[in-house]
This record gives structure tokens, C-alpha cells and sequence, in this order.
């Protein structure tokens, strides 16, 4: 889902935007390091790749098909800040020139699916994905690097003021979860097709990772994208904070001077207590995510 | 396919297609950043946004009906969104969602479709964006439309020997299509790179002409970006 200009409020889009850029940035830093100029041409084509992979349909049964979307096969393949930066280059032509997704917006986009996606679609994989839960694993990824994405951009627009009812919003998420796990499901199958052909296509994890340590990430991780998405889905209580201490706050400028405008000294405030939950929520899950990326760093080094 | 238009237009030659890139990329993002800060009077200044865009669609020598066109695959996406605020009861903000998509679409387009896109990613690449990520940009551009017509090609092959269907195990097959082109891509991918280093690749891309940021690229952002500013707060104030 590429969110176009238009639909994010001006506090959203640029914290996003501020937020992607030194994600990507570390993104980019990394995947240099780990390629060298050699393989700039490799991430190139397995862009145009993942582009041309919508060309293939899978068939699901009856009339539907899905397709590709290979943030999750980019991860394994090409591993997981090459992927990030793969992503992050089809965002961008994509919104330059097909139109798909917003320019302002495009950091939210790129936040969405080209870094927290990625990592999401990733962290089975690395934990798992040298041991037994191998298959379920690379499906989980699948699975994740569509969901989070999605869910993330719900919230996104959710807090930048966009009504939806219940009904629409339960139906959209029954259909982020089939996505999700058609996404899981072609990436298992894409997986081992690549991993018959030749086994060198896929970036082995070092070894089985701790079960705990696995089940702590994803569970942080999936906090801080149901707690974000809770948040912005039930703004009645956030309202309801807000009304009653904007009841507060107008009580005493009424007290204070008479004349003060409290209409218009309630709104800003109200809103600013919006932006400011949606501002501390994603700084959460930026935060997690760089933690994360730092330890995954250093594992990676050690 | 329908990017050979863009690519088409962008090679034109007018006085918005010799504009530094540098200076229709600040100006995009100011004209976007006053579209999506207004709300008041929306409606009175989108007209006005729409003029400024068609002046510069007409002054850009691009076809007014194709470009409006191209600038409406954004509105699938936004039509929905907007039936569904216009259903929760906010007729206005349906309004407003639908015509600040196709402003900031319809401005987007006009970028590219007046700047080569060697020439766009030589401006981001001097306004601070990583060259690193500029290069792989650069590289699945010029290879989407190879290993795309290679995708259809394939989906053909296999739509021929009656694959592809749910009956005859369609999704391993599918599957097993995409291995292929997965290892088609990488393959070609090393051919790119040993041929052109054969011919002198030094890591980046070299371009014919240089840029240069002159009096008229400044006179264009301010005119680009100072137009709707003062439109959007002459509304403000007088509202």
C-alpha cells in the first residue's frame, strides 16, 4: 500500500520523513560495507527483478491471484540492509515515475516497508532460520514483511485524521492478513525453488539463534506496532483525555482573562496532543529499531 | 509500455525542461508542502494550484489531456479513501483528500516529465542524497524494462504450455518461473557489471552536460515556490 501525498497531516509526514532519513542513511552505510562497488549493478537488477515478479501471477483458486511483493526474499537473498536499500530505490522510482505513492509521503512509505518491513520480514529468518523451524521461519517472514507494513500504514493515516468505521477497518485487515499470508506462502515456495537451483542465492544466517532472545524481538516489535495501531484506532480515549483537560485548561484562562479565545486555544491544543501520541509512538518504534539494529550489528561482527 | 511517454516527454526542450534540476526539485517540494498545509478555502485556491500547474504543463510543451490524464493513477487510491471519510461523515475531508492527491501527483509528474532521469538523480545526488542508493536507483531503472519484458515473456511461455493454473500444481510452478528469472537477473546482472568495467566503468556515471544553478533556475524557484505560499497565506489572513 503506497500512501500518496494528500493523506498524511503535515506532522506526520515530516516526522516520518525525518525519521527515514537517518534510517536509510544507516541502511545505505551498511549495505556499502557489506557490498563492494562490484555489486551496485546486482542490487540494480534485483529491483527491476522484484518490479518484473508482479508479471507472474500465483494462483490462489478460484479466480484471485497474488503476487510478489519480495521485501522478505530481497532480506534472505541479499540480506536485510541491501534489501532495505533495494526497497528504498523501488520506492522512490515508484513515486517518481509511475506516480504510485506521494514524494512527501515517501518517507512514510520507505519507513513502512523498505526499513521497518524489511527488518520485520527479516528477524525469523535470522533467529530461526538455520535451525529446524527453518520453513516456518522464511513463511513468518513473508507473513510479517506485508502485515507490519500494512498495519503501520493504517495507523499512519488513521492518526492524520482519516475516519473509518469499524467495518471498514475489520475488512481491511481481513484482507492485510490474507495478503500476508499468500506473501508468506510465495516466498516459502520462491525460497526453495531458489535454494534447488543453487544454494548459493541464499545468505545463510550463522546458527540457530536463542528461542527466548527470538520470541523477545518479535515481541517488542509486534508491541509497538499493536500499541501504535491501539493508539490511533481507539482515538476515543485519547479524546476524551483531551476534552477533559481541555475543560481544564479552559477553566483557567476563563478565570485568567475573559476574553481569551478558547475555541481556538483548545483546537491546536487538542491537535497538538494527537500529533504529539503519534510522535511518541513511532519514536518508540524507531527506537526499538535502532536498538535492534545495533545488536544485530554487533552480533553480526563479533 | 507506458513510461516510453515519460521518457518521451522528458527529453522536450522548453523553458521548464532547461531548468536545473535542482531548481524544479525545491520547487516540487515546496508546492507540495503549501498543498498539504492548506486547508482553509481549499477549494478557491486548488483552482488556482490547478492554473499554475497547467501554465507549466503549457509552458513545458507537454500534452495538457495526456498529462492530466497520467496524473489521475492516483485517484483509484484516493476515490476509495474517499468514499470511505465521505461514508464516516466527512464529506469535506473526501473533498480534500481527493484533490490534494491529484495537485501533488499532477506537480510530481511534471518534474519528471520535464527532467531526464539521469539528470533528477544528478540533483538529489547534489542536494545530499547517497550516491550509493542513487547508482542502484539508476541501475533498476535502466533494467525494469529489460527483466520486466523477460517477466511477460515468461508468463507467456507458460500460459502456452497451460501452466500457471491452480489444476496442474500452478503455484510451484509459478514458483519455480520466479527461481528463474531470479537466477536470469543475477546472472545478468554480473554480464552488466564485467562489460562495463571492460569499458571503463569508474563507479559512478559520467553526464554529458554539467549543471549549473543560474539566474533563472533561483528566478523559477521563487516564482514556483512563492505563488502558491502567497496565495495559501493571503487566504489564511483574509479568512
Amino acid at each position: 500500500m503506497h500512501i500518496p501525498d494528500g493523506f498524511l497531516s503535515p506532522p506526520v509526514w515530516a516526522t516520518l520523513d525525518l525519521t527515514a532519513v537517518p534510517a536509510a542513511g544507516y541502511m545505505v552505510r551498511r549495505a556499502q560495507r557489506e557490498f563492494e562497488e562490484k555489486k551496485v549493478p546486482l542490487l540494480g537488477v534485483m529491483g527491476a527483478f522484484v518490479f518484473a515478479a508482479q508479471m507472474i501471477n500465483f494462483p490462489v483458486g478460484g479466480a484471485t491471484s497474488g503476487h510478489l511483493v519480495g521485501s522478505a526474499l530481497l532480506s534472505f537473498t541479499l540480506g536485510p540492509a541491501a534489501a532495505s536499500v533495494v526497497m528504498i530505490a523501488i520506492l522512490a522510482i515508484q513515486s517518481l515515475v509511475f506516480q504510485d505513492g506521494g514524494i512527501l509521503a515517501l518517507g512514510a512509505n520507505i519507513f513502512n516497508m523498505a526499513i521497518v518491513g524489511v527488518i520485520a520480514g527479516y528477524l525469523p529468518f535470522h533467529l530461526w532460520g538455520a535451525g529446524r523451524g527453518r520453513k516456518a521461519a522464511i513463511f513468518m517472514g513473508g507473513v510479517f514483511s506485508v502485515l507490519v507494513a500494512a498495519l503501520l500504514a493504517v495507523s499512519e493515516l488513521l492518526i492524520s485524521g482519516i475516519a473509518m468505521s469499524g467495518t471498514v477497518l475489520g475488512v481491511s485487515f481481513g484482507l492485510f492478513a490474507v495478503s500476508a499470508l499468500l506473501e508468506g506462502a510465495i516466498t516459502l515456495a520462491v525460497f526453495q525453488a531458489l535454494e534447488s537451483l543453487n544454494p548459493h542465492f541464499i545468505k545463510q544466517p550463522n546458527a540457530d539463534r536463542g528461542f527466548a532472545l527470538g520470541l523477545t524481538a518479535l515481541a517488542a516489535v509486534s508491541l509497538a506496532v499493536v500499541g501504535v495501531l491501539f493508539a490511533s484506532t481507539h482515538p476515543d480515549g485519547l479524546e476524551k483525555l483531551a476534552e477533559t483537560l481541555g475543560i481544564a485548561t479552559r477553566a483557567k484562562p476563563l478565570l485568567a482573562s475573559p476574553l481569551a479565545d478558547y475555541e481556538a486555544g483548545f483546537l491546536p491544543s487538542a491537535w497538538l496532543r494527537k500529533a504529539g501520541a503519534g510522535l511518541t509512538g513511532l519514536g518508540l518504534i524507531y527506537g526499538a529499531c535502532a536498538l535492534l539494529g545495533r545488536v544485530v550489528g554487533r552480533r553480526r561482527s563479533a | 509500455m507506458h513510461h516510453v511517454v515519460l521518457e518521451r516527454w522528458s527529453r522536450g526542450s522548453s523553458f521548464v525542461h532547461r531548468r536545473d534540476a535542482r531548481a524544479k526539485i525545491l520547487a516540487l517540494l515546496a508546492f507540495l508542502a503549501v498543498v498539504a498545509t492548506t486547508s482553509r478555502s481549499f477549494e478557491w485556491l486548488a483552482g488556482f494550484y490547478l492554473l499554475l500547474l497547467l501554465a507549466a504543463v503549457i509552458s513545458a510543451r507537454l500534452p495538457v489531456a495526456g498529462a492530466l490524464r497520467r496524473a489521475a493513477v492516483v485517484l483509484p487510491f484516493s476515490l476509495t479513501f474517499a468514499a470511505i471519510s465521505w461514508l464516516s461523515g466527512e464529506p469535506r475531508h473526501a473533498a480534500l483528500l481527493v484533490g490534494k492527491s491529484y495537485l501533488s501527483a499532477l506537480a510530481a509528474l511534471l518534474l519528471v516529465s520535464t527532467t531526464p532521469l539521469p539528470q533528477l538523480l544528478r540533483g538529489l545526488d547534489t542536494l545530499g542524497i547517497p550516491g550509493f542508493l542513487l547508482m542502484v536507483a539508476q541501475f533498476l531503472y535502466r533494467y525494469l524494462f529489460v527483466i520486466v519484458e523477460q517477466g511477460r515473456r515468461m508468463r507467456l511461455a507458460g500460459l502456452c504450455r497451460g501452466g500457471l493454473k491452480r489444476r496442474s500444481g500452478g503455484f510451484r510452478a509459478a514458483a519455480g518461473a520466479l527461481g528463474v528469472l531470479f537466477a536470469r537477473s543475477y546472472d545478468r546482472a554480473e554480464c552488466i557489471h564485467r562489460s562495463m568495467v571492460s569499458r571503463g566503468f569508474q563507479g559512478h556515471f559520467q553526464l554529458l552536460s554539467s549543471a549549473r544553478f543560474g539566474f533563472a533556475d533561483a528566478a523559477f524557484v521563487c516564482v514556483a515556490a512563492g505563488l502558491p505560499l502567497a496565495a495559501s497565506l493571503a487566504a489564511r489572513f483574509r479568512g
